[in-house]
């Protein structure tokens, strides 16, 4: 088994890891993640499956509020008996939990509402209890341009287009 | 017509230090003991609960000035507070300061390897806070303190520190001093002649002091038991030194006139040296605006949005972002605390420039009831960190752990300046979390070994 690193010129490219200050998860730069894996209650697949369509199309605007978010999957595995949610964010994970409950509570509760034992945001307890049994950390983690949050790309976007006008405005 | 007095708190039992500002002029003295015997410990507390403020006195103190008592994890370990209660304790604090520096991005000179004693070792178990408005009545108020252990010898004083009021009432680098705390609701009566600004909101009591509903609805359930918690909150204390012969070359090196010097520094703080906020004075400064307390924090970054009057970086808006951040994820009130800020040490004299060694600087009381997403959250989101403002690793120009490569961003219309080379202006000294309980919790706690002993 390998322990070690062997230095040649692909590990050159190799990214920083560390480790949350405050919270679970790696983190490479200004990128953090965080995995969660739970059993579902009876039934459970099934209501998220049937509310899919909307949770999905909702999810540019609830996670647009939230403005820290690169990354969030939720797949049903295990014959629907449980889900893997797994988020890759801008900045800390811990010290904005309390914002990001408040200003994206109500989508949240639909992609986690059928988590066991699982009461909804509302219930802080409840969602501690959430965190503390289903969270985990990733083995192996990659994450292009770790240093660019996802505000930074929406500036460099809105950027990009003004010198674009202004280059067009000049031919 | 006046509306009834109907205060909310229990101003009797919240210490006044918590509520109350402190007298201008003020003078004061920092006192920290070590408790070796519980029983001691508990005694010279029942010493010295007759001399504790309650805020409600603060208008006609029984004492000529008031005297504030709070316990580290440690101190209240050496009181002989049971295991269970010190366990429901929240973690950073009974962590304490020293052990959360990685989280406070307190690296490099900030660490806590650098601190004076006692701060960040667990000799620190009582911090008593005394001030007054002369050094006569702070000698007698010292004096009664001292009376409550003076033969006591398993208690012991490891740390004095006298504070005063420079000039003018500003801070060493020259700014008018303690003009924005939150308005609590309930504490202040219409009678007692206090308004708050219209865009200074009152934020819910429970932000502050335990015993009452927060700004999420939720009212405090530990620590335990509710005769220890209620009424009580927690303070973040903070000792820093300010290095105000860089700060005044970094501004003359940057600057090509005193006037920009003036401009620059008011971009950095986000307030001119009188404290008129430059989201009013853009400009120039506006002494008359600045000495207005009714005038000087009513005001919002509603049309301010691009930073071009008051930076997005400045050190006021980064700690108290008002409605800068009101399309954000983040809910501003759920991230503030009072203020209680004194200083030490005499004003480096106008116009120099080189240090003269000596220390001087500011000793921060940040109270609130919920450590992590009040102080810590504010000091390692918003003054050491850019992402909130998408100015990457950008620090706080003033209070930011700068290490002589700070940036600082001016945004400014056609071209953003942006200056490079920031060292670090403020250092800190020391700092630790402590309990500041209500006056029946500091009974409940000199009780506590009634049946044991």
């Amino acid at each position: 088994m390998t322990t070690k690193v062997i230095e040649n010129e692909r590990t050159a490219m190799s990214q920083h890891i560390t480790r949350q200050p405050d919270g679970p998860g790696k983190r490479i730069g200004k990128k953090g993640e965080i995995s969660f894996l739970g059993k579902l209650a009876p039934g459970a697949a099934k209501v998220f499956r049937e509310r899919l369509p909307q949770i999905q199309a909702e999810a540019g605007s609830w996670e647009d509020g939230v403005g820290t978010v690169v990354d969030f999957r939720a797949t049903l595995i295990d014959n629907d008996t449980r889900m893997l949610v797994t988020i890759v964010y801008d900045g800390d994970f811990k010290p904005y939990l309390e914002d990001v409950l408040s200003k994206a509570g109500p989508w949240l509760d639909q992609v986690f509402g059928g988590f066991e034992g699982f009461k909804g945001v509302k219930d802080r307890k409840s969602v501690e209890e959430l965190v503390a049994n289903t969270h985990f950390e990733c083995d192996l983690f990659y994450i292009a341009n770790p240093d660019v949050t996802a505000r930074d790309v929406a500036k460099m976007q809105r950027l990009s287009k003004a010198v674009g006008d202004l280059l067009d405005a000049a031919n | 017509m006046l509306k009834p007095y109907t205060p909310a708190l229990d101003m009797s039992d919240i210490q006044a230090t918590v509520l109350r500002p402190r007298p201008s002029p003020y003078v004061g003295e920092y006192v920290v003991l070590r408790i070796d015997d519980a029983a001691q410990g508990r005694e010279m507390l029942r010493r010295i609960i007759p001399h504790v403020a309650p805020a409600d006195e603060w208008w006609v103190p029984s004492l000529p000035g008031w005297l504030g008592i709070a316990f580290t994890y440690q101190g209240l370990k050496a009181l002989g507070l049971p295991q269970a209660s010190l366990d429901s304790f929240p973690v950073e604090f009974r962590q304490g300061m020293a052990a959360r520096a990685a989280i406070l991005h307190d690296f490099g000179g900030n660490a806590p390897s650098n601190w004076e004693y006692p701060f960040g070792n667990s000799d620190m178990h009582v911090a008593l806070a005394v001030y007054s408005d002369n050094e006569q009545h702070l000698g007698e108020i010292l004096a009664r303190a001292g009376q409550s252990h003076h033969d006591l010898a398993h208690v012991s004083v490891v740390y004095r520190m006298r504070f005063n009021e420079l000039p003018g009432g500003r801070n060493p680098f020259g700014f008018r001093d303690g003009l924005h705390n939150p308005h609590v609701e309930g504490s202040v009566a219409e009678e007692d002649g206090f308004v708050p600004a219209a865009s200074n909101a009152s934020i819910k009591a429970g932000e502050f002091v335990m015993g009452y509903p927060d700004e999420l609805g939720q009212t405090a359930l530990a620590p335990i038991p509710g005769e220890l918690r209620h009424n009580g909150t927690f303070v973040a204390f903070r000792k820093f030194h300010m290095d105000v012969a860089a700060f005044r070359k970094y501004l003359r090196a940057h600057a090509s006139s005193p006037e920009e010097e003036e401009l620059l520094a008011a971009k950095m703080v986000g307030r001119w040296r009188s404290g008129a906020p430059l989201v009013l004075a853009p400009d120039h400064d506006d002494p008359a605006l600045g000495g207005d307390a009714t005038r000087n924090n009513d005001f919002s970054y509603a049309d301010d949005m691009k930073g071009l009057k008051c930076p997005f970086s400045a050190h006021t808006r980064r700690i108290n972002p008002r409605d800068a951040l009101k399309d954000d994820v983040v809910n501003v009130n759920l991230h503030k605390f009072l203020r209680r800020g004194t200083n030490y040490g005499s004003a480096l004299p106008e116009g120099v420039l080189e240090d003269d060694g000596a220390e001087r600087g500011g000793v921060f009381l940040l109270i609130g009831a919920h450590l992590q997403r009040q102080f810590e959250f504010v000091q390692s989101q918003w003054a050491t960190d850019g992402n909130f403002i998408s100015h990457g690793a950008e620090q706080d120009p003033l209070v930011g752990n700068n290490d002589g490569e700070g940036v600082f961003t001016i945004p400014k219309i056609p071209v953003r300046r942006r200056l490079h080379g920031l060292p670090c202006f403020v250092s800190v000294r020391g700092g630790e979390y402590c309990f500041m309980p209500g006056l029946r919790a500091l009974q409940w706690l000199a009780r506590l070994g009634d049946n044991a002993d």
